[in-house]
Order: structure tokens, then C-alpha cells, then sequence
């Protein structure tokens, strides 16, 4: 759903890495380097990061669409 | 041997591994720090759950001040609730006016301005514009034993000294030991096998197990009585604290131990 706090197994804080990670993944760069210059180093935290689907991005996108068409006052929007 | 605000990693000697693995214990386990224990949710409008909030937040490592709280069942106030000196807490509220925001823990507002969250940058939730999220959370010392969001560290490991010994008159430097050790620990050099980065040999012996020579003219042991101790903070204390803090704890509880042994047996006598 939205990115983890912790590493499921070993705790390292990762939640505030996630952003940066996603950015500059996007831009093209090597994801194995990202996590590099992000300074984590065991496999267990590198899988939370490269593995992660932000969900919550999906599911807003209804929520964002209601409001929309709430300011347009379609009543049908229920 | 290394050392920052986050990560150390240090060589102890004239100890053994029974004590080594008492002092990882108790830094997992025993010392104490700050996490948000209890959430009061007056508003939550957000796609995520009250629980799952109340999860995440508690997951949020604090920067702790071990000298100015105490731990609740220490607490003078005895109290369920807890008092000024063993509960800090912190307020959130947040409401998305335009557009899709993202809630960090920077929103946090502590009533002790010591006792914040590690990094700012930490994603609680997303709202959706006329979203709101409203909550108060009690923030409270605890030891790992009970929860791992009370745990100081995200790591703490010992291994054995390495003792790299290569036998330079049987050695014909082929190699291959070079090759096969997965930390690169041996580098080649003119006519002869060295040692490079001691510290990042796993005793795997895999270099001895390739060597042609027979018997293999590399050994691989370890010192019994020195360990190189790795440690990495979550940032709640810092790693020199927590091994202070460690040691006190553990001396306390080894003084306990001798005091009731000595009560047994004189109740025996």
C-alpha cells in the first residue's frame, strides 16, 4: 500500500529513503546504485525498496476522480 | 575502528563470546528508548486504517533522552496513564485543502522539542483533497524485549578476528584464493598472496578448500578472544550510548544475579 517505516526483518528505518529511491529510479539511473549512495546495505532492506508498489498512489487516483466530479455537481457521482 | 552518528563497529579484545553474545543481547533487548505507544485518533478520513496508522507512527524511531524520562513500571507516578516524566506527547494534524498530499512525520508536534522523530522525511499517509487526519500519540520508553519498535538498533552483530597466515615458501601464487573469496579480503601481489581488508573476511575458508598445495598453504583462523562488534543505531540513541547503557544494564543484572545466588546459599546453610 504506501511504503513500509521499517525493514520487515531487520528494522533499518527505510520509510524517508522511498521518495528519492522512486525519483531518481525514474530518471534512469541503476536501482542497485541508488540503494548504494542511500547507504543500505543488506539485502534484506534493498529488497523492501526495490520490491515496493506504491498502491496508495492507485487507489487515491478514485478518490481524486470523486472529488472532481463532486465540484462539476454531478449528482450521480454516488 | 569506524564510527559515525549511526554505525559503529569497533574491535574488542580479552573477552569471550558467552560475554560478547550477553552484550548483543542486551543491546537488542534491554536498553531502553522512545517509541509512540499509544494513539488517540479524534479524526481520520484517510484511506488507511486507524490501526495501521497507529502502527506506522509507533514504528517511527524517536530521538530519546534516556535521562529525562523513566521507564513507565519505574514511573513514581504509578500511574496507568503515565505523568510528565515518563510519557511525552505529540500532536498531528493535518488536512489536505488542495490536492493529494503526502503527511510526514516532520508534522509531528512534540510537547518536548528533545523528543522528535529520527528523520522528517518519513511517510505517515496520503490524503486526498477535504481528506483530515487528526490524532494525539503518547510517546513512551521500552525495551526490545517487549516490542521491536522499542529496539535501539536496526543491527548488532559480533564475529572472531580474523588471522589470515599465508605460507610464503609453499605459496606459488596462483591465485586462486584471490579469485574465489567473496570479500575480496586477499589481493595478488608480484609473487605472493596479501592480505588486503582483514576486517571483511567471513572465516568462510573457501580460499583454503581451492589452495592446490596440500596441505594448503593458506590458514584461516580466528582469535577466540577478540570479536569485531558491528553496530547500527536507528538514530534513537546514539551507538555510543547504547553500548554504555548496554554495559550498565548488563552490570546491574549480573550484580542481581551474584546477590540471589549468595542469598541461596545461605538460606542452604
Amino acid at each position: 500500500m504506501i511504503i513500509p517505516v521499517r525493514c520487515f526483518t531487520c528494522g533499518k528505518l527505510i520509510g524517508d529513503k522511498w521518495e528519492e529511491f522512486a525519483r531518481r529510479v525514474k530518471t534512469g539511473e541503476e536501482p542497485g546504485g541508488v540503494l548504494d549512495s542511500l547507504g543500505i546495505k543488506r539485502y534484506c532492506c534493498r529488497r523492501m525498496l526495490l520490491s515496493h508498489v506504491e498502491v496508495i498512489d492507485d487507489l487515491l487516483r478514485f478518490y481524486e476522480e470523486a472529488e472532481k466530479r463532486k465540484q462539476a455537481g454531478n449528482r450521480y457521482y454516488y | 575502528m569506524e564510527k559515525n552518528d549511526r554505525n559503529t563497529r569497533l574491535i574488542i579484545r580479552g573477552t569471550d563470546a558467552p560475554f560478547m553474545n550477553a552484550l548483543r543481547r542486551t543491546v537488542l533487548a534491554g536498553v531502553p528508548c522512545m517509541a509512540i505507544d499509544e494513539v488517540v485518533i479524534i479524526e481520520n478520513s484517510s484511506v488507511l486504517r486507524d490501526e495501521i496508522i497507529a502502527h506506522r507512527l509507533g514504528l517511527i524511531p524517536l530521538k530519546t533522552d534516556l535521562d529525562g524520562y523513566n521507564l513507565p513500571e519505574e514511573c513514581p507516578c504509578k500511574s496507568e496513564f503515565g505523568c510528565n516524566l515518563c510519557r511525552v506527547s505529540l500532536a498531528l494534524d493535518a488536512e489536505a485543502k488542495e490536492g493529494t498530499r503526502t503527511v510526514y512525520s516532520g508534522e509531528l508536534i512534540s510537547e518536548n522539542p528533545d523528543i522528535v522523530p529520527v528523520s522528517d522525511k518519513i511517510p505517515i499517509v496520503k490524503l486526498v483533497k477535504e481528506q483530515k487526519l487528526k490524532l494525539e500519540a503518547y510517546a513512551r520508553l521500552g525495551k526490545g524485549k517487549k516490542h521491536a519498535k522499542w529496539q535501539p538498533v536496526s543491527m548488532c552483530t559480533y564475529k572472531y578476528f580474523p588471522q589470515i597466515k599465508i605460507d610464503d615458501k609453499r605459496c606459488d601464487a596462483c591465485g586462486k584464493c584471490v579469485e574465489i573469496c567473496p570479500r575480496k579480503v586477499l589481493v595478488k601481489d608480484g609473487n605472493g598472496i596479501e592480505v588486503r581488508d582483514l576486517m571483511a573476511c567471513t572465516l568462510c575458508q573457501d580460499c583454503v578448500d581451492v589452495c592446490p598445495q596440500n596441505p594448503p598453504a593458506i590458514d584461516v583462523s580466528w582469535d577466540e578472544n577478540a570479536f569485531i562488534f558491528n553496530l547500527e543505531s536507528t538514530g534513537a540513541l546514539p551507538p555510543k550510548r547504547t553500548m554504555t547503557e548496554a554495559i550498565k544494564i548488563l552490570d546491574k543484572q549480573l550484580k542481581e544475579f551474584g546477590r540471589q545466588i549468595k542469598v541461596k546459599k545461605s538460606a542452604k546453610s
